[in-house]
């Protein structure tokens, strides 16, 4: 499969999110995307997968359907069954409280069955053990009829990649996947995605608010600034001068209010990563 | 490790199931305990639907009726020439309502103290006083009207009687909830400086509950203005005697006037009652379900 | 007031802070106070206008006192401790129909429950802001609510009753129809106070409206709908007394017939079929609410 995106903008009235955006991606790749805050990073991904409606451009897709197709202009069904193809994850996890750890991961197969049978949960016995496989990968079995509400947010950011695996994607795309999580379940999380990128060959497309953890993962790094694809190229290839450019250090004049998300996005993986993906920052903190 | 759905087999499949088998379903006594639910209320539900003849084609034969003799026979509402009467008849309403809940109101704040278990040491008495609010609200407004006009006569006395009767009831529930509900340290506080029982309850329960009274009364003054729009259905004052009186002789279409006219006054003394709790107390936060319930 | 006696240099500073401090006070509590008073003239003025609208007087209220008095009198026949049987059964000569009547007014409370919920709760999810996409039908389906809900329970009954005839019927459509605003509106409200994030992740997996509603909603809401329903099914009790004043079924038709005929005694033994039962189903409701279902499901 591969993705090939073009001109892709999205606007929210006057404020321009995604601006002219375009790149390619082949097949098998693992992409991390970096950028401060409101770069439009979760816009970009959600407009991907079509939670969002781009204003303009092309999403087009190859060896997903039995023909090319722009994505970007799917509806109904089709779109429906593109969003299968293409599984998300979430920096909230966006579970299903109330509902078991098994019932949140077999909701991966709901576009695969006629509603009806969906809705009454009637799936098929491959389906489970299916589900169940895909938990083992994630080290979650022993949890399987656990609340998903029961768990830490580790955890259920498992529970979420178990459920984008049993969707059997072409493509994973991840929100922030590890911004509500400690270092060491943020390790787990990443080790997964790294594994189910190499091991299925499943492309993958990673939002991260830390460059570190881009360059420790990423086969290569698309770096946004205020909407637009400032960097597109191999973690090594990223020169300090350019991820100041990206993070947008010293831009600001004196007083002007800056970002000190710049600095743990540069010491990365040492510090709890979701200080850093609070928005607003940049409201506070003055560059000295 | 198996990546793909295809490549699970009959197999595997046993294996999984045999390995956990609360994945593939249920106990079957809790599968047995929802079917049955589920099997008992549906039963009740069509032994209901066929006992009150609901399955019969009189039914449909009803529904038709009801689209042809009476919904089309209401609109377009008129009766304009009486609508002075009618407003008369709403100012009576809302008079009915608001004297009912105050005498309401005010019978039930001393009650409320007996009915506290905070406030009321003796078991039986305080008890007794919840038992015995429990009694008045256990009859609808209607049913208090009815007996009501028997014993005052026809006329808005009977209606402002039946309201605050269901209302002490209420208000001793509420009232007395609340006052169980508040902050010891407070009456303490009073206590420590000297004061008696009255005084206790004048400066240090008082001021603690009177913002929560207060929204509740305005509420049920809310929710009295609706009851008292209909106790003149048996004759106890206020629009429901004229709006009865109007359907009784097929009048549909000043009824329907009339039913507006309730509908809409209804609609203002919610926003009245919304913008007195704002003012008086800052009541922003959300309605408690209880208030929601009581409303509705 | 509270300036501190060993604030040392500073203390004129504090001084001064107290000062204005008090002086905001004063004015403070002097606008709350025209307010107060304010409000407390109106009201007395309201309360004035109510007491002339309604003719209220006390004179009236005294001189019932007697006619109610007698009236209690004669709802309670002697039953004398010797012959309790024999006088018991004598007050309850009408047990038979009455006791069927009963039945027929909480079967009615149950099925308009029933109907009135599905309804209204297949209504809320248009009503709720979050999840109604088109806003014709969001309008439409608040519209719907509110009329069914602010419209009394027996001015709907009295509807009825011109339609399908004197009987349970009209009652149980007249609850029903109440029930659905009502619970309708509960229902919106909690459905537009739910988490949208599984919804997305719904979304993502490629899932449709109704799965978004089934899997992403109904979990989130239904141990609150379930509350609300037990709660309503108690109001519907009462509400299903009374439509049978209109003849709308129920237990309500005897009572109200017993009072127009002044069969005082008739009046008394069925009140307090009524007041029992009532009593009975709260408690039962509550022990359901608070046991069985409040520990499985209604834990967040
Ligand atoms: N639904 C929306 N309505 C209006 N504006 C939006 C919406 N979603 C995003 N935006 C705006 O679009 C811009 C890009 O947002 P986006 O969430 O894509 O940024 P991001 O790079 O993911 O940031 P973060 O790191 O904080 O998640 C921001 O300015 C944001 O305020
Ligand atoms: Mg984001």
């Amino acid at each position: 499969m591969a993705l090939k995106i073009e001109k892709l903008s999205k606007a929210f009235g006057d404020l321009v999110a995604v601006n002219d955006v375009s790149f390619d991606v082949p097949a098998g790749q693992m992409i991390g995307i970096i950028g401060r805050s409101g770069a439009g990073k979760s816009t970009l991904l959600r407009m991907i997968n079509r939670l969002a409606d781009p204003t303009s451009g092309r999403i087009l897709v190859e060896g997903v359907f039995d023909a090319p197709v722009d994505v970007a202009k799917l509806k109904g069904k089709r779109l429906r069954q593109w969003r299968a193809q293409c599984a998300m994850v979430f920096q909230q996890f966006n579970l299903v409280p109330r509902l078991t750890v098994m019932t949140n991961v077999l909701m991966a197969r709901i576009s695969y069955h006629p509603t009806l049978r969906s809705l009454l949960l009637l799936f098929t016995p491959k389906d489970r053990a299916f589900t169940i496989r895909a938990l083992q990968r994630l080290d979650m079995v022993s949890h399987a009829l656990h609340r998903a509400d029961e768990l830490s947010g580790g955890q259920q950011q498992r529970v979420a990649i178990a459920r984008a695996l049993v969707q059997e994607p072409k493509i994973l795309l991840a929100d922030e996947p590890i911004a509500s999580l400690d270092l060491r379940n943020a390790t787990i999380v990443m080790d997964a995605l790294r594994r189910i990128n190499r091991e299925d060959g499943i492309t993958v497309i990673c939002n991260l608010h830390l460059l570190q953890t881009a360059k420790d993962y990423c086969d290569r790094i698309i770096g946004m600034r205020k909407g637009e694809i400032v960097f597109d190229g191999k973690p090594s290839d990223l020169s300090d001068a350019m991820a100041r450019e990206i993070y947008g250090v010293g831009e600001h004049g004196a007083g002007e209010p800056a970002d000190d998300d710049v600095e743990l996005a540069f010491t990365a993986t040492q510090t709890s990563t979701s200080a850093a993906a609070e928005p607003g920052h940049e409201k506070v903190a003055k560059v000295g | 490790m198996t990546s793909q759905l295809i490549e699970i087999t009959e197999a595997d499949i046993a294996e999984e199931r045999a390995r956990n088998p609360g994945a593939f379903a249920a106990p079957l006594r809790e599968r047995m305990k929802a079917w049955m639910a589920w099997v008992a209320a549906t039963a009740l539900t069509l032994f209901c639907l066929h006992r009150f003849g609901f399955l019969s084609g009189d039914f449909l034969h009803g529904v038709a009726k009801f689209g042809d003799t009476v919904i089309s026979q209401m609109f377009p509402p008129t009766g304009y020439e009486s609508l002075g009467m009618f407003l008369k008849a709403i100012g009576e309403t809302v008079a009915m309502a608001l004297l009912g809940t105050l005498l309401g109101a005010v019978v039930a704040l001393p009650l409320s103290f007996l009915a506290a278990k905070n406030m009321t040491r003796s078991r039986p008495i305080q008890f007794g006083t919840r038992r015995g609010a429990d009694l008045l609200r256990s009859f609808d407004y209607l049913i208090w009207a009815l007996i009501f006009v028997r014993a005052v006569g026809l006329g808005p006395l009977a209606g402002i009687m039946a309201i605050a009767i269901v209302e002490i009831g209420t208000f001793i529930k509420l009232y007395s909830e609340a006052i169980e509900n508040l902050d010891r340290k407070q009456i303490d506080g009073v206590t420590s400086l000297g004061g008696n029982g009255m005084h206790r309850i004048w400066f240090g329960v008082l001021p603690q509950v009177l913002p929560m009274m207060l929204s509740n009364t305005l509420y049920m003054f809310e929710h009295n203005v609706r009851s008292a729009s209909i106790l003149g259905i048996v004759g106890a004052g206020g629009i429901g005697f004229l709006l009865g009186d109007r359907l009784r002789a097929y009048e549909l279409r000043e009824a329907c006037l009339i039913i507006i006219l309730v509908v809409l006054t209804v609609y203002a003394i919610d926003y009245l009652s919304k913008f007195l709790r704002e003012q008086l107390i800052g009541d922003h936060k959300r309605r408690e379900p209880i208030d929601d319930a009581v409303q509705v | 007031m509270v300036t501190n006696p060993n604030a040392g240099p500073d203390v004129s500073v504090a001084r001064g802070v107290v000062a204005r401090f008090e002086k905001q006070y004063a004015v403070y509590r002097r606008k709350k106070q025209v307010t107060m008073a304010l409000f407390g003239g109106v009201f007395a003025l309201c309360v004035i206008a109510a007491l002339i609208t309604t003719k209220f007087s006390l004179w009236t209220l005294v001189e019932g006192i007697p006619r109610a008095s007698e009236f209690l009198a004669r709802m309670l026949p002697p039953i004398r401790l010797g012959t309790f049987g024999q006088d018991f059964s004598a007050w309850y000569w009408g047990a038979g129909e009455w006791f069927n009547s009963l039945l027929n007014t909480l079967l009615m409370a149950y099925l308009a429950t029933i109907l009135g919920t599905l309804i209204g709760g297949a209504i809320s999810f248009f009503a709720a802001r979050n999840l109604a996409h088109n806003y014709l039908v969001y309008w439409i389906a608040r519209r719907v609510l509110e009329i069914a809900r602010t419209v009394p329970d027996i001015v709907w009954a009295l509807l009825f009753v011109f339609a399908f005839g004197i009987g349970p019927v009209a009652g149980v459509l007249a609850i029903t129809t109440h029930t659905l605003g009502a619970q309708g509106k509960l229902f919106a409200e909690v459905n537009e106070n739910i988490s949208p994030l599984p919804l997305d992740g719904i979304r993502a997996s490629g899932g449709n409206w109704f799965h978004e509603m089934r899997f992403g909603v109904l979990p989130q809401v239904l141990p609150n709908y379930l509350s609300y329903t037990f709660w309503r099914f108690e109001l519907n009790v009462r509400s299903a007394t009374i439509v049978g004043f209109v003849g709308a079924g129920g237990i309500g038709h005897d009572l109200f017939t017993a009072v127009q005929l002044l069969y005082f005694a008739d009046v008394g033994a069925i009140l307090l079929i009524i007041v029992a039962t009532i009593m009975a189903i709260d408690m039962l409701s509550e022990k359901i609410r608070h046991s069985a279902i409040g520990k499985a499901s209604f834990s967040h």
